[in-house]
């Protein structure tokens, strides 16, 4: 009896372990890591007291969150015991946001849970207290100050360094991207490197552009990528012919010289007046040639005059 | 002094009519001397993008011109005293602009440093130095105002050229703006062709003037002064040929006029920290909280009240309160800035600033006024050529070391106090350098005109007897004649 006993505890052993070597054995599809809704995300918070009618917060994120924001407001004359609150995200009611707000301590909270992720949970957020007050929270990744409102200008043939910076008291981005025209076409500098080349920095960009042609003006993107996003700068390039600045160029030489020659002219004719006047034997032509060593021929010049 | 010079000159300038148009052309010129390498920082963000290379590289385009102008000035003093002042300033302003236009086909960091920095900077040299020596030769009474009305000539020209440069960049870009410059620049062969060599003829009534009021008072006849003139004017001929040669190159006698050493040996101790504290005033500012555009604001009220000041120093220098003890002047206007310097940082917050930026602007222009008329004063017009060119030749180092060692000290100490208090110290000085040596020397030269004066009477009172005793003897012949054939 023992012996038999014996026998199926050791089958189940071998069975276990057949069992579980199949299922090291044969690895089957393997589902994607659902890492960014299993694992938790970080929390931040955020928190608004409002005073007056409306306030607008702005909130710089980088990295996918669990954002709570809470608003706390004052209340008007009436103060009611109870109000509704909800939640707008751009404009439209957040459903099931709808609650009611007790007043607690002489104030109105209002406070909500949102999962931060990509791009589509940015946005405009407002909490809104019975359509009389609103705080809103515009979500955003880190914006970089306006590189230049007016084109960079270069030439047929030249070439062009464009620049992107994120300043110092904003996050790095993790890398940057470079869009040509419409936002779409992104640059690739391995496709063709004798025409762009990019020099990244922590902190900035920067696209060379050679053998610039007339097509190559427009407007130009640079992209700082961050987790949660990326946003865009907007820069720009004008070519433009050489013979642009020649035209005035032109124009003041011949405004020097027309200037030059009128003034020559003018001393002409200031002198021969002198001369037709008999004021000054000695001639003008002698004051174009030397400088100041004319005192010596002065000197004796008057000595013969007088003597 | 003032006659002292006149008479040295050989002639009277004409203290007027061409002469203003003269200044007008020195104004012109002065100005881009000094605001045309100021104004093109604007382009130097973009060409260090263009070229990669770093701020510090990019700055040294500053110093080569900078230098360049300064060490051009014996070649420019050289060539004035052989040419006159027309040629060389048409001659720099068609050497700045091809430097400049060869410069907007650079390609190269290296290329700007030669043609905008060498190239240009010696034609700015070649402007500067003439239309300071024009001006001593048009004008003698009214100098001290002639001279404030053309400095005045470097803010407002800066004042235009900012703006301008801005907007040539926004529509051309660098290269296009320094085509157009280039351009603009020859403006200066404009102010080149006003500047006609002064005629030396018409006036010929700069005769002693001692030896005829000596005369006078005798019953001599226009022969006696005649012949005392003759004297002179022999002495002023020699004298002239003699320097004439020494003329040709740089003239070393210089080294031994006191005037101008006292002149040189204050300027240089001054010079290291006249242009730091303008050069910092933007960034001090940004470093007490300042905005930007509020700094920026600040320079813009310095440069106004410079603007005003130039000219009205140039007219309050030449009343008759001030002309004879003009050094005085310069040296109260030297103190003047030490003292500001010392000043202010113990002026509190922006409001502080602003009066600084204005007592700063009222000193700077007074200065900058004075600057080169005293030097006029000291040496004469006849020398002042070379004197200047010898002057900002020993003027370069100070210039250029100044303000680096004004941000060495930023660097060192972390705060920009201590560096107004060394740049109030390097002008407080010499101004009372000056003060104390100019008192001496005004002593000594009316000591020295007492005694030319003294020797001059006394040709005056020997060339008379002479004169007499050949009068005595003729008569005494003449009454041995006959009486119908004495005439």
């Amino acid at each position: 009896m023992s012996s038999s006993w014996e026998q199926l505890f050791f089958q189940i052993l071998l069975l276990v372990v057949f069992c579980r070597h199949i299922n090291t054995k044969t690895p089957g599809p393997t589902p994607p890591p659902l890492v960014s809704i299993s694992s938790p995300l970080p929390t931040e918070i955020r928190s608004v007291v409002l005073k007056g009618e409306s306030h607008t917060e702005s909130v710089e994120l980088l990295n996918p969150v669990n954002l709570t924001l809470e608003c706390t407001w004052t209340g008007n004359q009436n103060k009611l015991p109870n109000i509704t609150g909800f939640w707008r995200k751009d404009g439209d009611e957040v459903e099931n946001s709808r609650l009611t707000v007790q007043l607690e301590n002489d104030q109105y909270n209002l406070k909500r849970v949102f999962s931060i992720i990509s791009e589509e949970n940015l946005g405009n957020y407002s909490c809104m207290f019975e359509s009389e007050a609103k705080i809103d929270f515009v979500l955003a990744a880190p914006h970089m100050h306006e590189v230049r409102d007016k084109p960079i200008v270069s030439y047929v043939g030249d070439s062009v360094v464009i620049v992107c910076k994120m300043e110092e008291t904003k996050p790095k981005p993790s890398t940057w991207n470079w869009y040509k025209a419409n936002g779409t076409d992104k640059i690739f500098t391995a496709a063709e490197p004798l025409r762009y080349e990019i020099k990244n920095d922590e902190r900035k960009t920067k696209l060379v552009v050679y053998n610039l042609t007339e097509a190559d003006g427009g407007l130009y993107y640079c992209g700082a990528v961050y987790a949660i996003n990326t946003t865009m700068g907007l820069v720009e390039l004008k070519v433009i012919n050489f013979t642009e600045p020649l035209k005035p160029f032109i124009a003041i030489v011949l405004e020097v010289i027309v200037l030059v020659v009128a003034i020559m002219f003018y001393e002409r004719y200031q002198s021969k007046k002198n001369y037709t006047a008999g004021k000054g034997m000695n001639d003008q032509t002698n004051t174009l040639t030397q400088g100041e060593n004319n005192e010596p021929e002065e000197g004796s010049s008057m000595r013969q005059r007088k003597v | 002094m003032a006659p002292a010079t006149a008479t040295k000159l050989g002639y009277t300038p004409p203290d007027g009519g061409w002469g203003w148009a003269v200044v007008f052309g020195a104004f012109i010129s002065i100005g881009f001397s000094y605001a045309f390498p100021k104004s093109l920082t604007v382009y130097f963000k973009e060409i260090q993008e263009y070229f990669f290379v770093s701020y510090s590289e990019i700055a040294w385009l500053s110093s080569v011109m900078l230098a360049s102008m300064y060490a051009g000035g014996p070649v420019s003093s050289l060539l004035v005293n052989r040419f006159g002042s027309r040629p060389v300033v048409m001659v720099g302003g068609l050497m700045v602009s091809t430097g400049m236009i060869l410069a907007s086909f650079g390609r190269t960091i290296v290329h700007l440093y030669l043609c905008v920095g060498v190239i240009g900077g010696l034609g700015l040299a070649f402007n500067l130095q003439p239309a300071l020596t024009i001006i001593g030769t048009y004008f003698q009474v009214k100098r001290p105002l002639a001279n404030g009305l053309a400095m005045t000539g470097s803010p407002v020209v800066l004042f235009t050229l900012a703006p301008l440069n801005q907007f040539l960049f926004d529509s051309f870009g660098w290269r296009g703006s320094f085509l157009i410059l280039g351009s603009i620049v020859l403006n200066c062969c404009v102010a080149g062709a006003l500047m006609r060599p002064v005629n030396k003829n018409a006036q010929s009534k700069s005769e002693p003037p001692e030896c005829n009021g000596a005369a006078a008072a005798e019953t001599a006849t226009s022969d006696t002064s005649a012949q005392s003139a003759n004297l002179l004017t022999k002495e002023n001929q020699e004298e002239s040929r003699s320097q004439g040669c020494v003329h040709k190159i740089i003239d070393p006698t210089l080294f031994k006029h006191r005037g101008f050493l006292i002149y040189l040996i204050g300027n240089v101790v001054m010079f290291f920290g006249f242009f730091a504290p303008v050069v910092f005033l933007a960034p001090y500012a940004k470093h007490q909280g300042i905005d930007e555009y509020s700094a920026a604001f600040l320079l813009s009220i310095f440069a106004l009240v410079d603007m005003f000041i130039r000219p009205a120093t140039g007219f309050i220098g030449n009343t008759k309160w001030i002309r004879p003890r003009i050094q005085y002047f310069f040296s109260f206007a030297v103190s003047y800035n030490g003292v500001c310097h010392l000043i202010c940082p113990l002026l509190p917050g922006y409001v502080g600033l602003v009066v600084y930026a204005v007592f700063f602007g009222l000193a700077f222009g007074m200065l900058s006024a004075l600057l080169f008329e005293v030097l006029m004063d000291l040496v004469g017009a006849h020398r002042f050529s070379s004197a200047v060119g010898l002057v900002t030749i020993i003027e370069c180092g100070p210039v250029l070391l100044g303000p680096p060692l004004s941000g060495a000290l930023v660097d060192i100490f972390g705060e920009y106090k201590y560096m107004y208090y060394a740049c109030g110290v390097f002008m407080l000085v010499p101004g009372i350098f000056f003060f104390i040596m100019h008192y001496f020397n005004y002593k000594k030269l009316d000591e020295e005109r007492r005694q030319t004066v003294a020797l001059e009477m006394r040709t005056c009172d020997e060339a008379v007897q002479l004169k007499m005793s050949q009068d005595e003897k003729w008569s005494h012949l003449e009454t041995d004649k006959p009486y119908g054939q004495a005439n």
